[in-house]
Parts: structure tokens; C-alpha cells; sequence
């Protein structure tokens, strides 16, 4: 492994049943992605791009293979060493936003710092920080269903880098948003990659998405192709 | 925010439901407690001081069947027995009263009774009246109070066990006996009234000491044992058991209530924690890869639950407790139950039943939440 890389994987395989059917999701895939990194993941619907990137983001486990992220072998870790993991070293970004109704945006942002030893104070300003840096601390007090769908990608964003992680996983964020709040959206992610040095892999359908990427790789059938 | 408030706003994100929830518990809870409290005020004889001592004689047969009044002297010569006095269940409806009387008349010798009723407080000078004039009767104070009674007034009955009707002229209101609900009259009026059959409904006899009594009860069964009229003596308190026992089905009725109240109560809040927690799969989901362990999550879930059925709990069992606390009972039920207390046991029962409640509810939408993977929850409702 290159000292460079924050995501390793090799010969990672992936195989699930349902129903009479063995499905193959990912077939011995072997890939590198670098610090700072802004990865697109494109294919057609069922190529295994999503399970790539659930199996990198530690909340699916692979059939064999190896999958390490900052030096770390994800599918050794246990159920709870893995939820510990991913609160310290993952950001999610989902289609759907994915936001909790009933929290302020603020609280939405705070929730996953709730799991950390952070004084009330620090997780304020942090918070404030992540809000500031998606453009929305004057939306902070607001519920979710106050906001357009794009400010609601926007929290979801601030939610994924407020407890600072190297790694931002984003599943189709642009998949319910209009073009303009898509644009804003894609923005903040290769701000992030940019200039502060996340790493973002990102599954999208949409070459337009994909072009904000550094490097885009195509799945076809849990293969890679390129 | 904190962890309380977050669990405090979920389970309060859909404000009706909650409502209803925690209503269909605190009214099931009301209930539940309610019918505790009836069942021990039927099945719970009321105990004083003087109870201890006291001893009842009634015929072996049935306590329909008199007694000879020429029982007295050989009751009077056992060992041990202090007083004696005749105790007839007169059973009279009173004036007004159309089909059921709440306060029972029992015909005693008043100088006797004296020493059996000790707890009775009435003043010397109300005594000797009653004493002196044979269709006079002392009545507990609740009765009097609740008839608006007052001394030189009259009472009258109508017979319904006995075949004749009786009025009394009160003389005395006695207090401060577990029951100041009844009225006691001369034995010697009941006697004239019904041709002097020579007959008593029952023997009252105070024991020496609370270590004779037992051996008191069997001297006197003994002592009539093949004559025509065999007795049955027992303690007071094995009297009102006895009484109790007469229950039976409606204590097991009662119980019967309680346990579907409890089950519909079980199937109510497992539903509604179900709905809520279904509803919530996803949630729980992005809760789980945001980090939060499998753990944390139940904790949510059985907090949730568990406030849920407390917060019924205090509603309808505190509201029971203050309810009876604040109604005039023994008014409100015609004198049926003098004493409707919640007790503490009670109280301590229905939030035991809502913390199991609280317990088992969260138990169905916990398993759901472990078998769920983030993958699976993330793709519910997609």
C-alpha cells in the first residue's frame, strides 16, 4: 500500500442470495484511492458501485477480500468496533438527505458528536463551523421540512464532515436534487477535497456529477472496467 | 441537545399518537387500580383493636339458623370468656330506603355490649338513655351524619329477615370503631316484637386474653357438641373470612378483569411501539452508520417505552390515588364502601405492570432494530 492511499482494497468479493438466486455484487475487485481524493463511482443500476462504497464505509462486510482504510482492515472489525470506526472516520451523504425530522438542522448537524466525549460547548462551535462551511448557519434553527431540498443536502453534508473524518462517502447526493442545488451540493464535496484535504468517493449516475471528480472509476457487473 | 432530549422529541414527533398512548395506558392503569381497590374493600375486613379478643358463636348449620337465648349462662361459666352478648343481624330496610339499606341494626344487651365494644366512644349520659329505654339504639356517626340524625330522633324499619318492623328512638351516636356505620338496639325489643321466641341470631364473647381466645373458641364448640343446637365459635377475624370466602367469585371475577385489563394494556403499547419504531427503521438505520452501537439504540427503544407506560402509570394511578383521596366514598356509594384508599401497594403494583409493559413492548421492536443491517434499514420505505 502506498503510504499516499487511505483506501485499499484487494480481491474484494461480494455474494448474496435471494431468493434461489446467488447474486454476485462485486467479483474481485482490487483498488487504490488516494488522501484527499475526490473518487467518482459510475455504472449502470446493479453494477455494485453502492456496495463498494458500503463496504468501504464499514456498514456492509464483503465476502472475501480485503478492504483497509487508513490502515485499518474494516471487515475484521466487529459490529460495535465498526460503529466506533465510522463514527470517527466517516461522513455519510445520502440521496435522500436522510435528515431526523423532528431535530433543527443544528441538532442534526450535533447528532453525531453525541457519541463523542466533546464538551457541550466545542460540539456547539464545531457544529457552527460545519454549518458555516455549507453556507446554512442562518438556517440552523430550522426543521428539516423548513428547508429546500438542496439546504437539506447541505446539513447532510455539514452532519458528515461536523466530527471531522478523512473519509466522505456520498451515495447519489445529487439523485433528488434540481441542477442549481445539485451544483451547490457538488461544490461543497470538491471544496472539501480540495482544499481541506477529504477524501470523497462519491456514486453517481450522472456524468455531469461525476465530472466534479478527480478520478472516476466505471462498474460493470461487480467488475471494474476501467 | 442532549441524549434525553432527543429520545424526549422522538417519542413526542407524533403528538396525537403519543397522547393516546399514554391515555389508553393511564385509563387502563385507572382502571386496574379501581378494581383493587373494590376487590380489597369487599375481601378485606376491616380489623380494630378490640378484634383480637372478640368471638363469634353461631349455629354449626348456618349463620341463618339461631341460637337458644338459654346458651348464655353455660357460655358465661367457661374459663376465660370476660363478657358475653347477644348479636342479632336484624337486616331492616330503613325509611326511604327502597331496596337495600347500607348500615346494618344488630340487637345486643346494652349493658354486655359495653364490654365488648370497646373501641365505641359515646358519652356516659347517651349511654344511660340508651340503656334505660328498650326501643331506644346508639348509631354510628356516619350514619347519623349521612341521615342528618341527631339524638331523640326516630328510626324506623321494616323487617325483611325477621317479620316484624321496629322503630327506634335514638339516644346515643357512638364514634370511633373501625365501622361507625350500624345501629344497635335491645335485644329485649327484638325479643318482645317477635313473641319472645327465645332465640339469639348470634353469641359475642371477649376472650380473657388474646393467648385464650383460641382455647376459649374450643371449650365452647365442645360444650355444645350433641345437643340440638351445636355451635360454631371462632375468632372474629376467622368470622369475617369466612365472609370473605362468600366472594370467592367475585374475586375471581375481579382478577379475571384485571388480567384481560393488563393484556389489552400489553397488546396496546407493543402496537404502538411497534408502529413507532417501524416508522423509524430508516432513522435508526443512518443512526447506526452514523455510529451509534446496537446498544445505544435499544437504550432509545426501551427508554422510549418504558417513559411511555410510566408516564400512563403516573396519570392513572396517581389520578386514582388522588381521585379517591379527594371524593366523599362512603356518600357517593350509599355507605357501600366506607374506606376506598389506594394504597401504596397498589400504587407500586400499576407502575411495576407499566414498567413490565414498558419492558415487553420495546422487546419486538428491538429484535427488529438488531436483525436490520444499516443496508437493509437504509433501503426501507425507499
Amino acid at each position: 500500500m502506498s503510504p499516499s492511499n487511505i483506501v485499499t482494497i484487494r480481491e474484494l468479493s461480494k455474494e448474496y442470495r435471494q431468493g434461489e438466486i446467488d447474486v454476485v455484487a462485486l467479483n474481485n475487485i482490487s483498488l487504490d484511492i488516494a488522501q484527499g481524493e475526490f473518487l467518482t463511482l459510475m455504472g449502470p443500476s446493479g453494477s455494485g458501485k453502492s456496495t463498494l462504497l458500503h463496504i468501504i464505509a464499514g456498514i456492509d462486510r464483503p465476502t472475501k477480500g480485503i478492504c483497509r482504510v487508513q490502515d485499518i482492515d474494516v471487515t475484521k472489525l466487529n459490529e460495535s468496533g465498526l460503529a466506533d470506526w465510522r463514527n470517527q472516520n466517516v461522513g455519510f451523504v445520502f440521496q435522500t438527505f436522510n435528515l431526523i425530522p423532528v431535530l433543527t438542522a443544528f441538532e442534526n448537524v450535533e447528532l453525531p458528536l453525541l457519541l463523542t466525549r466533546l464538551s457541550a460547548k466545542r460540539r456547539r462551535e464545531q457544529v457552527k463551523t460545519a454549518l458555516e462551511l455549507v453556507g446554512l448557519a442562518d438556517r440552523s434553527k430550522h426543521l428539516p421540512r423548513q428547508l429546500s431540498g438542496g439546504q437539506e443536502q447541505r446539513v447532510a453534508i455539514a452532519r458528515a464532515l461536523v466530527t471531522d473524518p478523512k473519509l466522505i462517502v456520498a451515495d447519489e447526493p445529487t439523485g433528488n436534487l434540481d441542477s442549481s442545488s445539485a451544483q451547490e451540493a457538488l461544490s461543497i464535496l470538491q471544496l472539501l477535497s480540495k482544499q481541506i484535504g477529504k477524501t470523497v468517493i462519491m456514486v453517481t449516475h450522472d456524468p455531469k456529477a461525476a465530472a466534479f471528480g478527480s478520478r472516476s472509476i466505471h462498474l460493470e457487473k461487480g467488475e471494474l472496467t476501467n | 441537545m442532549t441524549i434525553a432530549g432527543f429520545i424526549a422529541r422522538n417519542a413526542l414527533r407524533n403528538k396525537r399518537r403519543f397522547l393516546l398512548s399514554v391515555s389508553s395506558v393511564a385509563v387502563s392503569l385507572f382502571l386496574l387500580v379501581t378494581l383493587q381497590v373494590a376487590l380489597r374493600e369487599l375481601t378485606n375486613p376491616i380489623n380494630d383493636e378490640g378484634s383480637t379478643l372478640r368471638i363469634i358463636v353461631r349455629n354449626k348449620v348456618s349463620l341463618a339458623q339461631p341460637l337458644p337465648a338459654r346458651q348464655l349462662p353455660t357460655i358465661e361459666r367457661i374459663p376465660g370468656v370476660a363478657a358475653i352478648t347477644p348479636f342479632s343481624y336484624y337486616g331492616g330496610l330503613y325509611k326511604g330506603d327502597e331496596k337495600f339499606t347500607s348500615f346494618a341494626q344488630f340487637a345486643v344487651d346494652p349493658v354486655r355490649a359495653l364490654d365488648l365494644l370497646s373501641d365505641a366512644k359515646v358519652p356516659p349520659e347517651q349511654l344511660k338513655a340508651w340503656i334505660a329505654d328498650r326501643t331506644s339504639a346508639i348509631v354510628g356517626k356516619m350514619t347519623a351524619d349521612r341521615y342528618k340524625l341527631k339524638i331523640g330522633d326516630r328510626m324506623p324499619f321494616t323487617g325483611q329477615i325477621y317479620p316484624c318492623d321496629l322503630e327506634f328512638k335514638i339516644a346515643g351516636i357512638y364514634e370511633g370503631t373501625a365501622d361507625d356505620r350500624n345501629v344497635m338496639f335491645h335485644q329485649k325489643y327484638l325479643d318482645e316484637s317477635l313473641g319472645n321466641p327465645g332465640t339469639v341470631g348470634t353469641w359475642w364473647v371477649k376472650a380473657s386474653s388474646v393467648e385464650e381466645a383460641p382455647l376459649i373458641t374450643e371449650r365452647i364448640n365442645k360444650a355444645f357438641a350433641n345437643t340440638s343446637a351445636e355451635v360454631r365459635a371462632e375468632t372474629e377475624r376467622a368470622f369475617q373470612l369466612g365472609f370473605v370466602s362468600m366472594w370467592a367469585n367475585i374475586k375471581i371475577l375481579i382478577g379475571g378483569i384485571s388480567m384481560v385489563v393488563v393484556f389489552a394494556l400489553l397488546l396496546v403499547t407493543v402496537s404502538t411501539m411497534s408502529m413507532a419504531i417501524r416508522e423509524r427503521f430508516r432513522e435508526l438505520a443512518v443512526l447506526k452508520a452514523l455510529g451509534f452501537r446496537r446498544r445505544e439504540l435499544f437504550a432509545f427503544i426501551l427508554a422510549e417505552s418504558f417513559g411511555l407506560a410510566t408516564l400512563g402509570a403516573f396519570f392513572g394511578a396517581g389520578g386514582a390515588w388522588l381521585l379517591y383521596r379527594s371524593l366523599d366514598m362512603p356518600k357517593l356509594t350509599s355507605g357501600m364502601f366506607v374506606v376506598f384508599e389506594v394504597t401504596p401497594q397498589m400504587l407500586a403494583l400499576a407502575f411495576t405492570i407499566a414498567a413490565v409493559l414498558g419492558l415487553l413492548s420495546a422487546i419486538a421492536p428491538m429484535i427488529g432494530v438488531a436483525r436490520t443491517s444499516v443496508v437493509q434499514g437504509l433501503k426501507t420505505l425507499d
